[in-house]
């Protein structure tokens, strides 16, 4: 899944983006990752399985293990920063750190302002209803209905485009909520988030009825000309290479998500 | 509510109460003084007979209440780096509620002191008081006593829109609250903490303000 930025925080940026154009340029990030030994990585710390607080009290999840091996890869050590998703890119575009790392979903609109690396997830879209709900068996039976999404996210499209009605919440938590109160028909998300959320709660109250038929890819984000990004690549090509990649998801998600042919 | 969620609040009660400790208080308590300078000077501005300065004391009223806080936690956190300004995310934090509560306190100041009577200035003037003597000692004393009520919304309100910091990566109450929650989608348990703790601080400001309250009064003739 993954939303993209909310409106606010583009209006916010645009205007602040046109305020300080020709920001201070001290040559490619990647240098400046070599020279420290330092690669920033931002990522949201809430998103369970991809990016959380471990039992420990630690930074863990599938996004988390690919940032460390990429970082391992590059000969460099990974510190995080967390943020809430509304203003990660902010952070991005800031300088805060130098990748986001958490589940971002590769668009028209995120590679045209973002250099994005090659993906290392890949989530196909579900339809899930209450459990008790038999009127929705395919996504042609969302027209009419009404469905919670991130406003902005690919999955929001993807509703809309089949009929339904999207009412806009801020996560995956609450359109779940929303929809065991009974105040919306469905909600399309992705089968990792969905499936983890079923394995952690093991909620019976509601459940997957359809797949969407839509994958999405999900890679790394870092600024664009950071001149990061072939590194990284590099990366994650060997990383699959070596089979680590796969290695990684199978702890996470008991399956490789990691690439297209190996998707459930 | 099952065991999970009970061992889950449980856990978490400690690490939750640290971050009240080391982030929502000193935040909210260092922002308000900083505030509250900002806004006894920007109230005297307001009122002053000087033209620029009382023109200017309008204009930072009008866009500190006229723009969104979560907007200017943003262009303190996100926006100054871009012009080289790098400030951490605690003293970024601290930046940008200090400049909120000046502005909303400086309206609370400036009609706290315009509550004194006229006579006052002109009585302390007859007895050869100066501006700053007289400020001080006749009519500051008796506009604090006027102003506890509202500032103490604004100290109430400024805790709990300490909440916002998380977004500039500030690990502030709420914010180990929903990461404590992710990983079970357990969110609604330790948000009700969440809610108890800032609830109980308000209480005790509450408490404060009466104390207080009781306190200027003693020498008010009724």
């Amino acid at each position: 899944m993954r939303r993209t930025l909310p409106a606010a925080t583009i209006a916010v940026l645009t205007a602040l983006s046109l305020a300080a154009c020709g920001s201070s340029d001290s040559g490619p990030v990647i240098d400046q990752v070599r020279a420290s030994g330092v690669l920033k990585v931002g990522t949201e710390g809430t998103y369970t399985p991809f990016s959380y607080q471990g039992a420990d009290g630690q930074l863990t999840g599938y996004d988390v293990d690919v940032a460390r091996a990429v970082g391992d890869k590059l000969g460099v050590s990974v510190e995080f920063t967390q943020s809430p998703w509304d203003s990660l890119f902010a952070g991005l575009e800031a300088g805060r750190y130098d990748l986001v790392a958490n589940q971002v979903t590769v668009n028209d609109e995120r590679a045209e302002r973002y250099d994005m690396s090659t993906p290392y997830t890949v989530s196909e879209g579900v339809i899930v209803t209450r459990a008790d709900d038999t009127s929705i068996t395919s996504l042609s039976d969302l027209a009419g209905k009404t469905t919670a999404q991130s406003a902005t996210s690919n999955w929001a499209q993807v509703a809309r485009d089949a009929g339904a009605n999207v009412e806009s919440v801020e996560g995956f938590v609450q359109a779940i909520t929303l929809l065991k109160d009974g105040r919306v028909d469905a909600t399309v998300n992705d089968n990792l988030a969905v499936g983890e959320y079923e394995k952690q709660t093991g909620d019976s109250g509601v459940r997957v009825v359809a797949d969407t038929g839509d994958t999405s890819e999900q890679a790394f984000a870092a600024r664009k000309d950071s001149g990061l990004i072939p590194d990284v690549d590099r990366a994650l090509e060997e990383l699959r290479a070596d089979g680590t990649l796969a290695q990684i998801s199978e702890k996470y998600f008991g399956t490789d998500v990691s690439s297209p042919s190996s998707g459930s | 509510m099952n065991d999970a969620t009970v061992q889950l609040i449980l856990d978490n009660l400690w690490p939750m109460l640290k971050a009240t400790v080391t982030m929502t208080i000193p935040l909210t308590i260092i922002s308000f003084v900083l505030g509250l300078v900002i806004a006894l000077l920007v109230a005297l501005a307001r009122i002053s007979s000087i033209r620029p300065l009382s023109i200017l004391a309008r204009f930072y009223i009008s866009i500190i209440r006229g723009t969104p806080l979560l907007v200017q936690l943003f262009i303190v956190f996100y926006a100054l780096p871009q012009f080289g300004v790098i400030i951490d995310p605690f003293p970024a934090a601290v930046v940008a509620f200090s400049l909120n509560v000046g502005g909303y306190a400086a309206e609370v100041i400036r009609s706290a002191i315009l509550s004194i009577p006229k006579g006052q200035w002109e009585a302390a003037q007859t007895i050869g008081m100066g501006y700053a003597t007289t400020l001080q000692r006749i009519v500051l004393p008796q506009a604090a006593r006027v102003a506890v009520p509202p500032l103490s919304n604004t100290l109430i309100s400024l805790l709990k829109d300490t909440s916002l910091a998380s977004t500039i990566l500030v690990t502030e109450l709420l914010r180990v609250a929903q990461l404590a929650a992710a990983p079970t989608f357990d969110f609604f348990a330790l948000y009700g903490v969440a809610a108890l703790y800032y609830w109980v601080i308000c209480i005790f400001l509450s408490a404060v303000q009466g104390r207080l309250e009781a306190r200027l009064d003693r020498y008010v003739a009724r």
